[in-house]
């Protein structure tokens, strides 16, 4: 006899009745929706060191991209079956198409939804229903907005499981009537197959065969049409080559949030359901109170009495016979939390999703990404040894750009093989790499394994979903250089993204500044792609106009350290706008430094130096520039600001007091006015300020003052002439222009 | 009664409850004059099985509406938290007519409310005359909804000191209200219970002591979800205002009022509607109601200065005024929002134009 047992994929109400009706009908042989290729690794699943949630994957080794997962959680329904198989020594046999034939058939249109989605990480089981839920109608008559909530009062809460794949089948059996032309013909292929199977296990004399599937496939299993018809769908499939492993999973890729087609919203909650017989709320609410006394939010056992009591009230005005997980999660909100629902980010993501990660045995087959990176390093003939070994690439060569594309991103998936070194000597065109494998990596890749199958998927995914999260702009800016490096072009997109995000959200105009000289330089000299050119550059501009808005602001009352901060900052900060050689924001910035100078709060350093650069750009007349000079210095202001005005306005050169014999009479008096006490004060000051000028402007300088203020021109004296080494250096000039005296 | 201003809401919409009365059904909780459901369909409006339609009071998360009403139904008192502007004195006022069919039981929480304000006072001259009686004693809100059954409502509740707030705990925990003077007490009839208001923006409120809280589930009223719900809530408001006050201007243009509607979600939310920018949130709440008085404010200036119809630079300084709260730190993000945001849309140059001519 066959039972067949309409379930829904990670169902803990339907992994309950599966195992209820297995123990009950005791049947010789299960009959199970996966992928047959998977029948040889089922006897992993019971080995101890499997901890679900697992997940067998089948993939194609020539092509990684192209895999498909077969996640299990403890109380899936199909995991149930496979360790009541297991458990009591019968058979069991995967029934779905094989794999092999699926991503054939499926290439084509595989290629098509990557090109068009481009954000598809990887295909995904296809789900048991079509894509628009029928289930959803039914809902609806029942006066349900939302079908998964349908489902899961109507099936999956139910606690007498009598008839209820009776149920299931006739429910579905009418759906299908509605909807006979919804499918695909990959769906009709499946569905031969499962009775394929079914027609070979009856063959083979099996008296109870155990058939569980998705609920959707019921009907089509149960009016077997000819063999000859099957027969004839299934001849000349096409075929690829397919393996299959298991992998570790985690909670949080079952959930909706991780893309995961197939998924449910909250698995920790049901592997709440799944493992609590009794008082269900009572023992959730207690979790959650508890989760919250950890967290130092304080929560009495007075709390989870009102928050369950409010959780039945409103299920019961809403005509529910108990509180599911939204009654349950307005309760929490509306008694634990003040209303809040900040909180509850943290009951979602503890406890509702819940941070589980399965484990598989270390003996069973190697994941994909450790053989993905083993085949690269082979092909690029990367030592893998446990020495430390030193390599230094040279960029200009293909193949070594290979290998300095491929180190930057397995250094970015934070996998610890390759650390970089800084090179000797100028040029950008080397890179040096110490090498040092360690067996415990393995672990890392695993790890890194629910992000991708190959290198460039799992560092891409990685990298967007380190995006998300990180804070800091800067750190970001810092990891958007690496991810240039390793040309990762949506990796790229996701981060820029975020740092746009993040610099709207700033307060602080430091942390803008200091990220902005490595967007620029990025945006000029970058190997960008075009479209993120458009991105960088409006990012850019935003950060800039961000910048020229709330500088001024920050100019004011700050001390001397941070002025030196700022003012390296506003160098750079110059360097990239003048670089840019943009109108507006030149316009911009030009306009920023005035408001800056002229205002009275500015610290002096930074008022000096933005009068400098104000003065570069030859904004001011000669006139004006004399009368702000005039005024920085003038009495009125204490010495020790002038001083440090003097200092900004004259960082980096003091040609202009060469030049302009008004400024230097200007300073020349203003020093004649210090007095022996102020002149103590502000000598370190100014001596840093002269230190920096080089060495002939220092003389010259020194010469106009010796001189009380004519202009310097004299030929330079010859008595500190190195003779001797100038000798030496005109012999190989000599030899250098091929002269010979 | 036509006379008044505003009337009570019991009074307002008596025929809506009147119907629903009618045709009510199943259990009331002791003292409630209809059913729970019954109630969550008044304040979310709907139709009746005889036809009957009952308008929207609350538009908005009819979850949120089921929740407060499951609360009143427990002996927990329910507490309406939200922005300034969100509807939580509406929808209590709503509650307190649907469950006991009177919303004048009310006790207005300010920094001078006294606890004889909210347990009882005295009628000095009897208590002199007679010395402590039941006669002498003077009934306020709570107590008489604790004896008649009904609710009792406490507006702005964080705005009262800490001390007298405490006197509310042995109110809410053990249904009493003891009056040693004469020693005897108030026991609370079935069916009291009561809802408080606050807002969760101002500064210098006397937060909650911890004991307090726990007698209360709290419900957080939004501001509201989308662009058309609250585009709709500002459109009838305005309309029905403006008629009330007897400005002779023309109607505010749906293209107006979407654009302050939406000026002021994405400043609300710090993300422009198409989601593609952040933004930096002012300090201001920038709430419906404060949307729906720009509107207003803006009406009047065109009907009193202007030619009647409202234009950009009507709205502007309307709009300036509510987001700019902080002359610091809040001009910071107006400027923002109008070089990165508003300069760029084609359409919104003359509100562009109107806010620089206002020196921002």
């Amino acid at each position: 006899m066959i039972h067949l047992l309409g379930i829904r994929h990670h169902g803990p109400g339907s992994a309950k009745n599966v195992k209820q009706y297995l123990e009950k009908i005791r049947p010789d042989i299960i009959l199970l929706e996966g992928p047959p290729e998977a029948d040889s690794i089922l006897n992993w699943a019971n080995h101890t060191d499997m901890k679900p949630p697992v997940a067998i994957l089948a993939y194609v080794p020539d092509n990684l991209q192209k895999a498909l997962f077969y996640p299990f959680a403890e109380f899936s329904p199909e995991w149930q079956a496979i360790q009541y198989a297991l458990e009591n020594k019968i058979p069991l046999r995967f029934m779905d198409l094989p794999v092999a034939h699926k991503l054939a058939i499926e290439e084509p249109a595989l290629v098509a939804e990557e090109v068009a989605e481009g954000e598809e990480e990887l295909p995904h089981e296809a789900t048991a229903q079509p894509r628009k839920d029928p289930f959803s109608y039914l809902a609806e008559i029942a006066g349900y907005t939302d079908a998964e909530k349908w489902w899961e009062n109507t099936f999956e809460h139910r606690v007498g499981s009598e008839s209820i794949f009776e149920a299931v089948n006739e429910a579905v059996g009418a759906l299908r009537e509605q909807f006979p032309d919804e499918e695909k013909h990959v769906e009709k292929c499946r569905e031969a197959w499962m009775r394929k199977t079914i027609r070979q296990a009856e063959k083979e004399m099996f008296n109870d065969i155990a058939v569980i599937c998705g609920a959707w496939h019921v009907p089509a299993l149960q009016n077997m049409p000819k063999q000859k018809e099957d027969t004839d769908l299934l001849k000349g499939l096409p075929k690829i080559k397919v393996e299959c492993t298991w992998v570790p999973w985690a909670y949080s890729r079952l959930s909706f949030d991780s893309g995961y087609g197939a998924g449910i919203n909250s698995p920790g909650w049901y592997h709440h359901l799944w493992n609590s017989k009794k008082d269900l709320n009572i023992k959730w609410l207690t979790k959650v109170a508890r989760l919250f006394r950890k967290n130092r939010i304080d929560v009495s056992s007075a709390h989870i009495i009102e928050a369950v009591r409010l959780a039945e009230t409103v299920s019961y005005i809403r005509g529910y016979s108990h509180p599911g997980l939204e009654e349950l999660n307005e309760a929490t909100t509306s008694v634990m939390c003040m209303g809040d629902s900040i909180l509850m980010s943290l009951i979602h993501k503890e406890l509702i999703v819940s941070p589980k990660i399965g484990a598989v045995p270390v003996e069973s087959p190697k994941p994909p990404l450790q053989v993905d990176i083993e085949k690269t390093q082979k092909q690029l003939r990367l030592p893998l040894t446990e020495e430390e070994k030193e390599i230094v690439l040279d960029l200009r060569e293909e193949r070594d750009l290979e290998k300095s594309v491929f180190l930057h991103r397995v250094s970015l998936l934070r996998i610890k093989w390759a650390v970089k070194k800084s090179v000797a000597g100028k040029g950008t065109f080397k890179e040096a790499w110490v090498l040092h494998w360690d067996p415990a990596a393995a672990i890392d890749i695993i790890d890194k394994g629910v992000w991708g199958n190959s290198v460039n998927d799992a560092v891409t995914n990685y990298l967007i979903s380190v995006a998300e999260k990180e804070t800091s702009l800067q750190d970001i800016s810092a990891l958007l250089s690496d991810t240039l490096l390793a040309q990762l072009p949506k990796a790229t997109e996701a981060l820029l993204h975020r740092i746009n995000t993040l610099a709207a959200a700033s307060a602080d105009v430091m942390q803008l500044m200091e990220a902005l000289p490595s967007l620029v330089s990025a945006l000029r000299y970058g190997s960008v792609r075009k479209t993120d050119t458009e991105i960088l550059s409006k990012i850019v501009n935003g950060i800039i106009s961000r910048i020229c808005i709330s500088l001024p602001g920050a100019c004011q009352a700050v001390d001397e350290d941070a002025s030196q901060h700022m003012l390296e900052l506003f160098f750079h900060l110059n360097d990239s706008i003048t670089l840019l050689q943009e109108e507006g924001q030149t316009q911009m910035w030009h306009t920023t430094l005035r408001v800056i100078s002229e205002n009275k709060n500015t610290s002096p350093l930074i008022a000096g130096y933005s009068s400098r650069l104000i003065y570069d750009f030859k904004l001011l007349e000669e006139e004006s520039i004399q009368n702000v000079f005039a005024n920085a210095l003038s009495g009125v202001n204490e010495y020790s600001w002038s001083a440090a005005w003097l200092e900004g306005f004259l960082k980096g050169s003091g040609t202009i007091l060469l030049i302009d014999e008004t400024l230097w009479k200007l300073v020349s008096n203003w020093v004649d006015r210090l007095d022996a006490e102020h002149f103590t004060t502000v000598l370190p000051l100014m001596r840093r300020t002269f230190s920096q000028f080089s060495h002939p402007e220092r003389r010259k300088l020194g010469e106009k003052a010796k001189s009380g203020g004519s202009t310097g021109g004299k030929i330079l004296q010859s008595s500190d002439v190195d003779h001797e080494g100038g000798m030496k250096a005109t012999k190989i000039v000599f030899q250098l222009l091929n002269i010979k005296d | 009664m036509e006379n008044v201003i505003r009337q009570h809401a019991e009074h307002q919409f008596a025929q809506e409850l009147e119907e629903l009365k009618k045709q009510d059904s199943g259990n009331r909780p002791p003292n409630w004059i209809m059913t729970p459901q019954s109630v969550v369909t008044y304040l979310i409006g709907g139709k009746l099985k005889n036809g009957f339609e009952v308008s929207p009071k609350y538009i908005g998360n009819k979850r949120l509406m089921e929740i407060a009403v499951a609360t009143l139904t427990t002996d927990r008192a329910l507490l309406l938290y939200g922005l300034p502007g969100t509807a939580k004195s509406w929808v209590s006022e709503h509650l307190a007519a649907a469950i006991s069919g009177n919303s004048s039981l009310i006790v207005q929480g300010t920094a001078g409310t006294s606890e004889e304000s909210i347990r009882y006072g005295w009628n000095y001259a009897r208590l002199l005359s007679e010395g402590p009686s039941e006669k002498a004693l003077v009934e306020t809100p709570v107590m008489r909804a604790m004896k008649e059954g009904k609710i009792a409502r406490i507006e702005e509740l964080t705005r009262i000191g800490a001390d007298v707030q405490d006197t509310l705990i042995t109110i809410l925990s053990e249904k009493t209200l003891p009056v040693p003077e004469l020693n005897t007490e108030i026991q609370a009839v079935k069916g009291f219970n009561m809802i408080a208001t606050a807002n969760n923006r101002d500064k210098g409120v006397n937060e909650l002591s911890g004991a307090l809280k726990r007698r209360f589930n709290t419900v957080i009223l939004p501001v509201p979800d989308t662009m058309d719900e609250e585009i709709n809530i500002v459109k009838r408001r305005v309309e029905s205002l403006g008629k009330s006050m007897d400005i002779p201007s023309e109607l505010p243009a749906l293209q107006e009022i979407k654009r302050i509607v939406t000026i002021f979600r994405e400043l609300r939310g710090g993300l422009t509607a198409d989601g593609k920018t952040k933004l930096k949130v002012p300090s201001g709440t920038l709430s419906t109601a404060e949307a729906i008085s720009v509107m207003n404010n803006g009406m009047a200036m065109a009907a009193y200065f202007g030619d009647g119809s409202i234009t950009a630079s009507d709205l502007a300084s309307g709009v300036l005024g509510a987001v700019v709260k902080d002359p610091v730190q809040d001009k910071i993000v107006w400027q923002e929002y109008l070089e990165t945001v508003v300069k760029q849309r084609e359409d919104w140059k003359d509100i562009y134009r109107a806010c620089r001519d206002l020196g921002y």
